[in-house]
């Protein structure tokens, strides 16, 4: 499991690099040029942290092993399929959570207690980053046999769009606040409940992603050893 | 010898959506021997092999390799085997070094010594990219990480393709003289046949998923000939049992026979004289996976005698 993730986080640190500068920069400058107010600002970082770090980890997670035909290789050694995916899913964690806690900080040290209290910007950066992770896992889920990396980024995309259609779709009073906690972006109305009707409380949406979470990922440890999209 | 086979499969069958790959494959390898696997691309061979290592599961049958189940010991199997993929893909930024540093650990039974020995036999540059490897030393990386393992069973799934002649007869070479007197049994899936001919001490022919035959290499060669006579005999040779081929070239008809010992007492009862002709491994085969499409009705003796 050690050299798995060795392997990972050399074949994607400069993923993490990316997304931290991304966000990083867009914080800092965001916040030191004040365009908009820092809750606009933030909201802003975190929205492109949302839509981003999800794709941008997906791609080079399991579709780009596939597209070189290294994950055959992969799987060909004596070593459980899912815990090759367990390295693949801490590394989609940290590329996720790592340029939105490095914005959460940049924003903390640029402007925390100015607009917003320190509490709050911390909120919002780590329900975003949640969101973000339950987006990854559904890409993971559905993009795992996708010999391609652009397509896989495409379909990624099209995964995130309608999530955020279905989520707006969600937010009319009459839907039932647990039908909202299946979206992986309930996490980004809870700390401004005014844009979607009522929530249940935010221990009952994260038991409900979690639960979530663990389906989707044990499916798709076990659709991993199958024949690839196109495969005869 | 009452010794169990490295590899059993009985009725195997494996269809991928509509298409059906594997048509009830039997097979049975004898320990310590080279095996050669023979067919066209298609034939079902990676796919053979892919379920030997547990990567791919049967439809239908059953498979032993070192008389352990794919379905439920696949990784008990990868360690114990050694295996080069066909045109194996390997993380061609790690250094050939590194390779082997991420590679030994998940082998319990690494032979460190043994890989040094190896990566200087093979001459390999232990401090370039995987990915700035020539495509021969490539290969000699992906059979150094099969062998370094002490591997009871070594697969190798079409391993000098893509290799110029010069190449494919060093990886040969490497690889005989590398499992000589270590009593591995080798695995060896390949339609280049003229390089597994020395090599191989049977072969099996896989043609649309179907195992047309299994046979020690000498008792094919002993068995299977090219007869030669006067054109006017054609109808005679069609009429010969377990016959593959039949041609005519001018004032001569041709018949490749798959057992000569049962050709011979029709022939004498016609009492026409022929010629007999050794084939090698390429011209058997050919008259196997294209001669029996040729002549469907020769599949049922194919199938007594395999």
């Amino acid at each position: 499991m050690r050299q798995l993730i060795w392997k990972e986080w050399h074949e994607q640190s400069w993923r993490l690099g990316f997304g931290c500068l991304v966000l990083g920069a867009m914080a800092l400058i965001g916040l030191h040029a004040r365009i908009l107010n820092d809750n606009a600002m933030m909201m802003w970082v975190c929205f492109i942290g949302i839509t981003l770090l999800p794709v941008l980890s997906i791609t080079g997670l399991l579709p780009a092993e596939r597209n070189e035909g290294t994950f055959e290789s992969l799987l060909a050694l004596p070593v459980a399929p899912w815990k090759i995916l367990a390295a693949k899913t801490v590394m989609g964690l940290v590329l996720c959570a790592g340029p939105m806690v490095a914005a959460a900080v940049i924003s903390l040290l640029a402007a925390g207690g100015r607009e917003m209290l320190d509490q709050d910007i911390l909120h919002l950066y780590a329900d975003s980053t949640l969101s973000a992770i339950s987006l990854l896992l559904w890409m993971m889920a559905l993009t795992s046999r996708l010999p391609s990396e652009a397509r896989a980024g495409l379909l990624a995309s099209g995964i995130l769009i309608l999530w955020i259609l279905a989520t707006a779709g969600l937010a009319y009073p009459s839907v039932p606040p647990l039908a909202r906690a299946i979206s992986p972006l309930v996490f980004v109305y809870q700390f401004s409940g005014d844009h979607m009707g009522p929530l249940l409380p935010e221990w009952v949406n994260l038991l409900v992603a979690a639960v979530i979470a663990i389906v989707l990922w044990v499916w798709t440890a076990k659709r991993l050893t199958g024949a690839v999209e196109g495969e005869s | 010898m009452s010794e169990q086979p490295v590899i059993e499969m009985q009725g195997v069958r494996k269809a991928f959506g509509k298409k059906l790959v594997l048509q009830g494959v039997d097979l049975s390898v004898p320990s310590g021997q080279t095996f050669a696997i023979l067919g066209r691309n298609g034939a079902g061979k990676t796919t053979t092999i892919r379920m030997l290592l547990g990567l791919l599961k049967p439809d239908q049958g059953h498979v032993r390799v070192l008389g352990l189940d794919p379905k439920t010991e696949p990784l008990e199997i990868r360690r114990r085997v050694g295996y080069v993929a066909e045109d194996q893909a390997m993380f061609g930024w790690m250094r050939v070094g590194q390779l082997l540093s991420f590679i030994a650990p998940f082998y319990p039974t690494w032979d460190a010594a043994w890989a040094r020995e190896l990566s200087d036999r093979f001459e390999l540059p232990l401090k370039t990219r995987v990915r700035h490897l020539s495509k021969g030393q490539g290969v000699r990386v992906a059979l150094l990480l099969a062998l370094a393992h002490r591997p009871e069973l070594v697969i190798l799934d079409d391993p000098t393709l893509g290799l110029d002649p010069i190449m494919r007869k060093e990886f040969l070479r490497d690889l005989v003289s590398h499992l000589q007197g270590e009593r591995v049994s080798v695995f060896f899936s390949s339609h280049l046949l003229y390089e597994i001919e020395p090599v191989a001490d049977s072969v099996v022919i896989l043609d649309h998923g179907r195992v047309v035959r299994q046979a020690a290499t000498e008792d094919l060669r002993a068995q299977v000939k090219r007869l030669v006579t006067a054109a006017e005999s054609e109808e005679i040779l069609r009429g010969l049992p377990g016959v593959l081929d039949v041609s005519r070239n001018g004032r001569q008809a041709t018949a490749v026979v798959q057992d000569i010992a049962a050709a011979r007492p029709a022939l004498a009862a016609a009492g026409i004289i022929v010629e007999e002709l050794d084939l090698n491994l390429d011209e058997i085969f050919e008259a196997y996976v294209i001669g029996r499409k040729e002549r469907p009705d020769a599949t049922a003796h194919l199938e007594r005698v395999a």
